[in-house]
C-alpha cells in the first residue's frame, strides 16, 4: 500500500492476545494518534464513481 | 534460438509417435509480425506448425490449467517457472506433463518496436543475436538484447528449472541488478508514488487481457467479477481499476515469475509489472524467495519460519 | 457535391476558428503517452491526424466505457427524492475532426441496434445526433486493415458528414452532407475548386489506397449457409484454444456494442450506468440462477464470431457487422486473426 502512494503511518499491524487488555488500550491510542497526525486520507476514496 | 525449433519438431514427433503424451502445446507462426498463436498439436504431421522464435512472450503454462490429458509443453524459463508453480498449487500433476525445456535468450518487446518506428513494421527477422526490422521504406538492424522485452532484460533464469527433454544447451545466466526500477519508485515521496501509479493505469480500459494471460489467475471467479458481494466497482472510475490492479498483484505474491506475459497481452501497453515487481522484491529480500524453483518448497505466504521478518508488526 | 480546397496553413486556424459553433473531438496524443486517443480537445489542441489508426476506437465518442444513465435519491429531504434524472450532458454540436472512414461507417452498423422504429437508446442517439464527421481518408492503410472487403474501406463516405484527403501540402474536403457544409463554414474554409476534377483526383488517390490493401476476406458462403451448420462446425474448438478471453477485442472494436447495467449506491442516492461489456467475458451470459449458456470458453469464442459474421448477416441482411478496421486482429494478445475465422467459416 504504501508503495503505492498511502502515506507511512496509515498502516498499521499488531499482535494482541486476548488477554492483553492494556496492550490494545495502547495500540489503539498510538494508531489513531498517528492517524490523526498525518490528516485526512485522500486516496482511496469514492463517494461515487466518476466516469464520462 | 532460431536453431531450435528442429529439435523442438523431433522431440514433439518423436512423444506423439511413441505415445507418450496426448498433445503437444507450442507456438504456430502468427499472422502479424512479432506475434505467434500458442497451439495444441495432437497429429505427427502437425508437428511442422510449431515455430520458435523471440516472440513467444506468452506464457505457455497457462493453457496447462486443469487439463487431464498427458501433455508435453514446450517452455523456456519462467514458463517453466510457471508450470512448477501449477503442479505446487495442485492444477497440474507432474506425471502428465512432458517439459520440453528451451533455454532462452529473451523475447523481443513489441510494443517497444512499434513505437520506435513512425511507419509500419511488416517483417521481423532475427539472425545471430540481431533483429531485422522492415517496413515499407525504412530498413533498420538492432542487436536484439537491446530491444527484449523488460522483464527478459533482467531474467536471471533463462533456462528452465524443471525438463524432461531439452531442445539445445543450457545459455548463461545473466548478472543483472534486477530491481533497479522497483527501488526508483520506493525513493519517491508518498504523493509521487501514487501520481506515478495514476498515470501509469490512465489508459486502461479493464479488458483483463493482463490477468488473462497471466497462468497464476485462474479463479473460477475473480474477485472483481464477483457479484455477491461485489467488491469493486465495474466502472472505468480511476480508484476501481486501481484497485484490481493492486488486488490482483497481491494474489500474485510469492507466485509470480515476473514472466511478463501480462504486460505483453496489454492491448495500450501498460507495463502493470510495477505493481508485481515490488512484491517480488520483497519476496526475495524477506524470504530469499523466488517462486517457482524447486517442486519441494512451500511458497512463502503458506509456511511459517521462526526466522520470517516480523519488525512490521507492533 | 462540392470539393472545397484547404490550404494547410489555414487549418488551424479554421478549427479554432469553428469553436465557436462546435465542440471539437479528434484524436490527441498526450505527454508520454504512446498513442493518440479520441477526446474533446482543449484550446490550442489539434488533431494528431499522423496516426493510421487509434488503438482504441472512436466508438467512446458516443458510445463511452461508462455512462450515467440517471441518478437519484431517497433521502426526503430533497426535491428530487424517489425521481430518476438523467443527468445534464453537452449535447450541444461536435466536430468529430480525424475520424477514420470505417471507423464513422461501424456508427451505422451500431445505429442499426441503438436507434430502431421500436425502441431508440437516448444516450446513444442524442451523442451521435450532435456529432459531424469530418473523416480523413487513409492513404496508406495498414497490414491489418481489411475494409474493402466490408462494406467500407479507406475512403467509405457513408458514415461521414466530409471526406478530407490530404495531398501533401492541402487538403481536399469532399462535402457529402449539409451537416458538413455547416461545419467547413464555420471553420471558414470555403475556397470552392473545379467539383469534377478535384473528384477524379480523389478517386485516383483512392483506386490507389485500395489497391495497396492486400488482406481480402469474403463471406458469400457463410450468407448460403445454415446457422448450425456453422455453430456445429469442427474448427471452433481449434480456433478457440490459444483465447484466453480477455475483452480487448471486443473492447476496441467500433462495431461491439455490448454493454452491462450497474447500480452504485453511496448513502441514499445513487447512479445507474452502462458499462461497456463483451461476449468474451464468462459474467456477461451468466444467470442469477447460477447457470451460465455460455459457460465454457469456445461457446463464448463461437459467439463472438456467429454473431459477427452469421447473425447480424441474415438478421439485416446488409453485410457483416465488422469494418475491417484489423483492431481485433492486432491487438489480440494471442494473435486471433478474424480474416482467419471468416475463412474457415465460409471454406
Ligand atoms: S491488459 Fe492493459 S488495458 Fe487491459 S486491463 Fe490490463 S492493464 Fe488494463
Ligand atoms: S503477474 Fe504477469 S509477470 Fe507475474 S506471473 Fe502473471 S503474467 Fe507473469
Ligand atoms: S483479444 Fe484475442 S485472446 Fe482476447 S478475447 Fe479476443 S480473441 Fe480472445
Ligand atoms: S471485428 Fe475486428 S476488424 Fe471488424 S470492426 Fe471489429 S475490431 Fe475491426
Amino acid at each position: 500500500m504504501e508503495h503505492m502512494g498511502i502515506e507511512p503511518g496509515r498502516i498499521h499491524f499488531s499482535w494482541v492476545s486476548s488477554a492483553e487488555s492494556t496492550k490494545f488500550v495502547q495500540v489503539v491510542n498510538e494508531v489513531t494518534e498517528a492517524v490523526k497526525a498525518l490528516g485526512p486520507n485522500n486516496h482511496f476514496i469514492t463517494k461515487e464513481a466518476k466516469v464520462a | 534460438m532460431l536453431g531450435y525449433i528442429d529439435k523442438i519438431r523431433q522431440i514433439s514427433k518423436g512423444l506423439i509417435e511413441d505415445k507418450k503424451v496426448d498433445m503437444i502445446i507450442g507456438f504456430k507462426k502468427g499472422t502479424m509480425p512479432m506475434m505467434n498463436e500458442p497451439c495444441l498439436v495432437k497429429s505427427p504431421k502437425d508437428v511442422e506448425k510449431l515455430v520458435w522464435d523471440s516472440n513467444c512472450g506468452i506464457n505457455l503454462a497457462n493453457y496447462l490449467t486443469d487439463r487431464k490429458e498427458r501433455i508435453g509443453i514446450i517452455a523456456k524459463g519462467c514458463d517453466s517457472r510457471n508450470i512448477v508453480t501449477h503442479i505446487i498449487e495442485n492444477k497440474i500433476k507432474r506425471e502428465q506433463l512432458v517439459i520440453i525445456g528451451v533455454p532462452c535468450t529473451g523475447m523481443i518487446d513489441k510494443h517497444r518496436l512499434t513505437s520506435m518506428f513512425e511507419g509500419e513494421i511488416e517483417q521481423v527477422t532475427e539472425q545471430n543475436g540481431n533483429i531485422t526490422i522492415k517496413g515499407e521504406d525504412f530498413e533498420e538492424i538492432l542487436k536484439k538484447n537491446d530491444v527484449l522485452q523488460q522483464n527478459c532484460s533482467v531474467c536471471i533464469h533463462r533456462n528452465p528449472v524443471v525438463y524432461d527433454e531439452l531442445v539445445s544447451d543450457l545459455v548463461e545466466e545473466q548478472d543483472v541488478d534486477r530491481y533497479e526500477d522497483v527501488r526508483k519508485i520506493e525513493a519517491m515521496p508518498s504523493e509521487k508514488k501514487w501520481n506515478y501509479f495514476d498515470d501509469l493505469l490512465s489508459t486502461c480500459i479493464r479488458c483483463y487481457a493482463c490477468r488473462n494471460a497471466c497462468p497464476l489467475c485462474y479463479c473460477p471467479t475473480c474477485f472483481v467479477d464477483e457479484s455477491r458481494p461485489q467488491w469493486v466497482g465495474k466502472s472505468d472510475d480511476s480508484i476501481d481499476i486501481r484497485t484490481f490492479h493492486f488486488l490482483r498483484a497481491y494474489h500474485c505474491a510469492g507466485r509470480c515469475t515476473d514472466c511478463g506475459a501480462c504486460e505483453r497481452a496489454c492491448p495500450v501497453g501498460i507495463n502493470m509489472r510495477m505493481f508485481t515487481r515490488k512484491l517480488e522484491k520483497d519476496c526475495f529480500e524477506q524470504y530469499g524467495w523466488e517462486a517457482g524453483l524447486s517442486l519441494d518448497e512451500r511458497p512463502p505466504l503458506d509456511t511459517y519460519k521462526p526466522e520470517d521478518p516480523d519488525d512490521f508488526i507492533k | 457535391m462540392k470539393v472545397i480546397k484547404i490550404d494547410k496553413k489555414d487549418w488551424v486556424g479554421g478549427l479554432e476558428k469553428s469553436r465557436s459553433a462546435y465542440r471539437l473531438v479528434g484524436p490527441f496524443k498526450e505527454n508520454g503517452k504512446q498513442f493518440p486517443v479520441f477526446k474533446e480537445l482543449d484550446k490550442g489542441q489539434e488533431p494528431d491526424l499522423t496516426t493510421l489508426n487509434t488503438v482504441i476506437s472512436p466508438k467512446s465518442i458516443v458510445f463511452p466505457q461508462s455512462e450515467v444513465m440517471f441518478e437519484y435519491t431517497t433521502d426526503e429531504k430533497s426535491e428530487d427524492c424517489n425521481l430518476l434524472k438523467r443527468p445534464e450532458k453537452n449535447y450541444s454540436p461536435c466536430a468529430v475532426i480525424g475520424i477514420r472512414p470505417y471507423d464513422a461507417a461501424a456508427f451505422l452498423l451500431v445505429q442499426k441496434n441503438f436507434d430502431t422504429p421500436d425502441y431508440r437508446d437516448p444516450y446513444w442517439c442524442d451523442a451521435y445526433e450532435a456529432c459531424t464527421f469530418i473523416g480523413m481518408a487513409i492513404n496508406n492503410p495498414d497490414n491489418t486493415d481489411f475494409s474493402t472487403s466490408t462494406k467500407s474501406g479507406p475512403f467509405d463516405e457513408s458514415g461521414l458528414d466530409v471526406l478530407l484527403v490530404d495531398m501533401k501540402d492541402h487538403f481536399l474536403a469532399k462535402v457529402i452532407t449539409d451537416k458538413g457544409d455547416a461545419y467547413l463554414k464555420a471553420a471558414g474554409w470555403t475556397a470552392k475548386v473545379d467539383t469534377d476534377a478535384a473528384i477524379k483526383q480523389i478517386d485516383e488517390m483512392k483506386n490507389k489506397a485500395e489497391v495497396k490493401i492486400a488482406s481480402k476476406i469474403s463471406f458469400d458462403n457463410i450468407e448460403k449457409k445454415s446457422i448450425m451448420e456453422l455453430y456445429e462446425a469442427d474448427f471452433w474448438e481449434d480456433v478457440a484454444f490459444a483465447c484466453i478471453n480477455c475483452g480487448t477485442c471486443t473492447y476496441l472494436c467500433p462495431t461491439c456494442w455490448c454493454f452491462d447495467i450497474q447500480d452504485e449506491n453511496h448513502g441514499k442516492s445513487g447512479k445507474r450506468f452502462k458499462n461497456w461489456d463483451g461476449c468474451m467475458f464468462p459474467l456477461f451470459t451468466h444467470h442469477s440462477s447460477g447457470h451460465n449458456p455460455r459457460g465454457i470458453k469456445v461457446m463464448r469464442v463461437r459467439q463472438r464470431f456467429m454473431h459477427k459474421l452469421k447473425y447480424f448477416l441474415d438478421k439485416y441482411e446488409d453485410g457483416i457487422m465488422c469494418v475491417g478496421c484489423g483492431r481485433c486482429t492486432r491487438f489480440c494478445p494471442v494473435n486471433i486473426d478474424i480474416r482467419n475465422v471468416c475463412k474457415l467459416m465460409n471454406s
